[in-house]
């Protein structure tokens, strides 16, 4: 299931509605990313999420889609915020339920790795010495790239 | 009408909705058709009939609406195919006496899978554009009747819609079907069809820019007609979008994603009329 909202979304909800009345699951990751008030500049007082609608979803839903063939999951959730957010905001939520731990945290740390160099989200971040569209980073790309040369 | 004691193909043995795997289906001839109506005052229709309401050619835009719809309905209907269907046809029927505008559509292919949602799809948008058409003078306006008439080909077999109370009302309707469909749209494998009326009302192809390229370039939405593009794909797009205002000459300045119609594209990806061509910077969620 994939989300895009304004809402700050609740973690233990969204782990409860995957596993609740499964007998199947034997392991939930979940990946909660949070607004840091230093990234590019330091004194980040906000930042403002902009998003493609339509196509975001459908790029959430082939990443997800491209995780189930990887490995044998039982559920995933996905939700992205958009609009301002403040530092320590919860921002994107990734949950990944399993028979077995590790097809759970691999699977998790691909949809992250993926939905921060395929999913069309853009930050812009506002701070004590301005505003600036944050750019994107070389680190993003070689984690995203790790997928790659391991399948 | 009995119901059939056939599971349900869109649930797997949990009962869970899932999507038919349909690799192993053999290909076949398969035709759908679907209608419904849209009831008006007698007025609405005659200026429907006049081509007398504001926002222009009524019939036109709902064909158009109609096709598009039927080729995105795997997008509407979670667990439908995408299906690249080979022709999909929209007639409309302006009928006087019941005071309605009846709408056919018909979807065909060669393929795995039925057309009917996607003829249901094009006749429901249909007749949804031809309220937002008319709505400006007639907000009373009544859908109704969206119904499966006939299917062709497949496992599950030939559908015929049995004789039931016709929409109709009873008596000829001052206005006759025509002999020709007012408008249709026939085309290649999976590409969109424009009928000649319907060059008049093509809106080109639309532009948008995301993000940090919207504010350096100071342009949000642009639409341009696929005529001035000197190729028809992404690097003609460029250049007539340079000729129409230099401040595009920034799509050339860092890196610059592209997405037709919602998906991933290079230069070279072929556009037409009514795509939509998305450019915007690299991704920077999560």
């Amino acid at each position: 299931m994939i989300r895009v909202q304004e809402e700050v979304f609740d973690v233990g909800a969204e782990q409860r509605a995957l596993s609740e009345g499964r007998r199947d699951i034997g392991a939930l990751v979940s990946f909660t990313g949070l607004v840091r008030d230093v990234n590019e500049r330091p004194d980040v007082e906000a930042l403002t999420l902009e998003h493609y609608p339509g196509m975001t979803e459908a790029a959430l839903g082939e990443i997800v889609e491209q995780a189930k063939a990887r490995w044998p999951l039982q559920g995933v959730r996905v939700i992205h915020r958009i609009g301002r957010l403040a530092p320590s905001d919860p921002i994107v939520l990734v949950v990944v339920a399993s028979a077995h731990r590790r097809a759970a945290f691999e699977a998790c740390d691909f949809i992250m790795d993926y939905l921060k160099t395929r999913a069309p989200f853009w930050k812009k971040e506002h701070t004590v010495s301005g505003d600036y569209w944050v750019s994107e980073r070389d680190a993003d790309h070689q984690d995203a790239r790790r997928w790659e040369m391991s399948s | 009408m009995p119901v059939s004691n056939q599971p349900l193909t869109h649930l797997n043995a949990r009962g869970e909705a899932h999507m038919v795997d349909v690799a192993d289906k053999p290909e076949s001839r398969r035709e759908a058709s679907a209608s419904g109506l849209i009831r008006m005052r007698p007025e609405t229709l005659a200026l429907l009939a006049e081509g007398g309401l504001p926002k222009g050619d009524v019939l036109a835009t709902a064909r158009i609406a109609g096709i598009q719809a039927a080729k995105r309905t795997h997008e509407l209907i979670p667990l439908c195919h995408a299906l690249a269907l080979s022709k999909v046809s929209v007639e409309f029927d302006l009928d006087a006496t019941a005071s309605c505008v009846h709408v056919t559509a018909r979807c065909s292919l060669n393929g795995r899978t039925g057309v009917e949602m996607e003829a249901l799809t094009a006749v429901s948008v249909a007749c949804l554009t031809l309220y937002d058409m008319c709505k400006a003078v007639d907000k009373g306006m009544e859908i109704g009747a969206i119904q499966l008439d006939t299917k062709r080909g497949g496992r599950s077999g030939d559908y015929q819609r049995a004789a039931g109370p016709d929409p109709r009302a009873p008596g000829a309707s001052l206005i006759d079907t025509p002999a020709d469909p007012i408008v249709t749209g026939e085309v290649a494998s999976g590409e969109s069809g424009l009928g000649q009326r319907s060059l008049t009302a093509a809106p080109g192809i639309r532009v948008k820019c995301l993000a940090e390229l919207r504010e350096r370039l100071g342009i949000g939405e642009i639409s341009v007609p696929v005529e001035r593009l000197p190729s028809s794909d992404v690097a003609g797009l460029k250049t007539a979008l340079k000729v129409l205002d230099p401040r595009f000459e920034g799509l050339d300045q860092g890196r610059v994603l592209c997405a037709v119609n919602q998906v991933m594209a290079g230069e070279t990806t072929p556009l037409s009329d009514n795509d939509e061509v998305a450019f915007f910077p690299p991704v920077t969620g999560g």
